[in-house]
């Protein structure tokens, strides 16, 4: 069988790691940038660790190009042709050509994103000339392109860039639990006093991230905590194929679920998923003699992944916000007390 | 007895090495590593080696680690260097400590605290790093030079260097907004000097022509030769009712007009001054 790429040349190499097909002369993959000849380290435990990019490695999408800069944090360069499109973070930004065009993408709904503590603002920058963007913290570019049909769900915060012809949406990541302020604690006495005290404050600080919809921590308020952030970034590549850059905090680890096969993760190390990957809170309770001991921060959280599909991992994450005291509401957990 | 020594050119700061060498005496940069350079022009500064060694004057600089780079130097008798005290590691006994008076420094804060140049005084050991992922950038300056640095990114000078700084107005990164920005000069006369600067994830560098100009987002820049100008340009964006989102008035963007050298930094860390 005769494989052809896009343009229709004949290809023979297919990428490991983004499964598009190339003629394989290059050193790295002219999709996801990833290197041709690499070995894909795969840990005995099933996790394939995404191939660092190069430095100064060159992917390619419609008439422009992108090159990946730097180690610590790589910045994306991109190089686009005249009248070609990309979208992405305000923030994101790091320098641009004064040929290059920048516009506010209407998104809807974007107020609400802002009232939830994020100043999301899409910008679209339109060639020619070149753009760089990149993230603020160590790890590496994720490079994931999308075929005709193909969406991919990312953790909000780690977009990096996307073509416009890759549609962005988002929706609710539809993990949380609630916890009631003081009012939960104020029962408990004596020894367990100081512990309330160091779980409010705890809670205290998790309200910040929350935004404004809480009304901040205490008084009996309840409390609402998302594990994997309030919201998920959808991209589709609805009839075109597409590219979509994210940052992954540390190294960057995959694998493929079949179906219903799950794992459990630690909520913030969670990274990217495919859209046929659906996740449930998972709370863990270890042995021990006291209810108290339980109850008061003594738990694992975890989110739970059913495939089939495609999930990634960070090695690199923020503190998990859990004030430790009883749920008061959750939008659907399992747990199990050892 | 004539010197007949053959000599290579350094890619970075153009001093002359000796064509045995493996890193340039002057700055440090591997000599036998090609430079990185982007289809945009961008070349990454060199990443040293660990444990180079960089000579100035009568002391000597060795630059250990590689995440989050230390710069070990070694005071000749009568050498001095200059810093901000928060990037101060460790030192021997005997280094001496002073302050310097920066024209108008009391009304510079940092974190509340008065804005405050000390000076440590050789012979002796002092080590200086920063608090975060990055690369240390090592600038030679020849004698009558004039660098400017983004506030806070300067890790240590020596002696011969003065100091001074300017204040930005309208320029901060988007995600604080804010007045304005201080930017250190560092102006050398008639002797060399040796200027590292820390800049957070990766860097990189560009020399613009004459004439040519580029924006760059206030938190990336990281230097840039006095004779490159920078004016503080609002971002004409068609914003349809949500520009008030992006702070008063707007996004602002440096442009930065050649000729000359500009230093760019890929990850962003703040560290104001009021």
């Amino acid at each position: 069988m005769t494989v052809t790429d896009q343009s229709g040349a004949p290809t023979s190499y297919t990428c490991p790691w983004c499964r598009m097909s190339s003629t394989g002369a290059a050193t790295t993959c002219p999709s996801c940038g990833a290197p041709v000849d690499v070995q894909l380290r795969t840990t005995d435990s099933g996790w394939t660790q995404l191939p660092a990019i190069p430095d100064m490695a060159k992917i390619q999408f419609g008439q422009s190009s992108c090159q990946i800069e730097g180690l610590y944090v790589p910045a994306a360069d991109l190089d686009l042709a005249a009248g070609e499109r990309v979208y992405f973070s305000h923030h994101n930004l790091l320098w641009q050509d004064p040929s290059v065009s920048l516009s506010t993408m209407s998104l809807k709904g974007a107020w609400n994103r802002m009232m939830a503590g994020l100043p999301l603002i899409m910008l679209e920058a339109t060639g020619p000339g070149h753009l760089a963007v990149s993230r603020d913290a160590p790890g590496e570019v994720v490079a994931i392109p999308l075929q005709a049909g193909n969406a991919v769900d990312v953790r909000e915060n780690h977009f990096l860039v996307a073509t416009s012809n890759v549609g962005y949406d988002w929706l609710d990541s539809g993990v949380w639990f609630t916890t009631s302020g003081s009012g939960g604690g104020a029962r408990r006495e004596g020894a367990g006093m100081k512990l309330l005290k160091m779980g409010l404050d705890a809670a205290l600080e998790g309200s910040l991230d929350i935004g404004g919809d809480t009304g901040g921590g205490g008084g009996g308020e309840t409390e609402w905590h998302y594990p994997l952030g309030r919201y998920l970034d959808r991209f589709v590549a609805s009839e075109r194929p597409g590219l979509v850059l994210m940052h992954a905090a540390g190294n960057a680890f995959v694998r493929n679920l079949g179906p219903d096969e799950t794992i459990l993760v630690k909520p913030p190390a969670f990274l990217f998923k495919d859209p046929t990957v659906r996740f449930q809170l998972h709370v863990e309770y270890p042995a021990a003699g006291m209810k108290f001991w339980r109850s008061w921060g003594n738990r694992y959280l975890w989110v739970r992944l059913w495939g089939p599909g495609r999930v990634a991992l960070q090695s690199s994450y923020e503190r998990l916000e859990d004030p430790g005291s009883d749920f008061t509401g959750t939008s659907g957990h399992t747990e199990y007390r050892w | 007895m004539t010197d007949t020594a053959q000599r290579i050119e350094c890619q970075w700061c153009h001093a002359q090495s000796l064509a045995t060498a493996r890193s340039c005496q002057t700055c440090g940069a591997p000599l036998d590593i090609k430079n990185l350079v982007s289809d945009s022009g961008w070349r990454e500064a060199p990443r040293l080696r660990d444990m180079t060694e960089i000579q100035f004057g009568n002391s000597t600089c060795q630059v250990e680690g590689e995440i989050v780079p230390v710069a070990d130097i070694s005071l000749g008798a009568g050498d001095a260097v200059f810093f901000e005290h928060h990037v101060l590691l460790w030192k021997d006994e005997a280094v001496g400590m002073s302050v310097m008076s920066t024209p108008g420094g009391a009304k510079r804060a940092l974190g509340g605290m008065p804005f405050v140049v000390s000076v440590a005084t050789g012979p002796g050991r002092i080590a200086f790093s920063r608090d975060a992922t990055g690369e240390m950038v090592v600038l030679p300056l020849h004698p009558s030079m004039e660098l400017d640095v983004r506030e806070h990114a300067f890790l240590a000078a020596s002696h011969t260097i003065t100091y001074s700084f300017v204040r930005m107005k309208g320029l901060n990164n988007i995600l604080h907004g804010g007045g304005g920005m201080y930017m250190d000069r560092f102006v050398t006369t008639g002797a060399p000097g040796l200027l590292l600067l820390h800049g957070y994830g990766n860097v990189f560098e560009r020399s613009l022509g004459a004439g040519e100009s580029i924006l760059v987002e206030p938190g990336a820049f990281l230097y840039k030769d006095s004779t490159v100008t920078m004016d503080v340009e609002q971002l004409k964006l068609k914003t349809g009712g949500i520009s008030g989102l992006l702070g008063r008035g707007g996004m602002y963007l440096a442009r930065m007009t050649g000729p000359g050298r500009v230093g760019i930094q890929s990850m962003y860390v703040h560290h104001s001054t009021d």
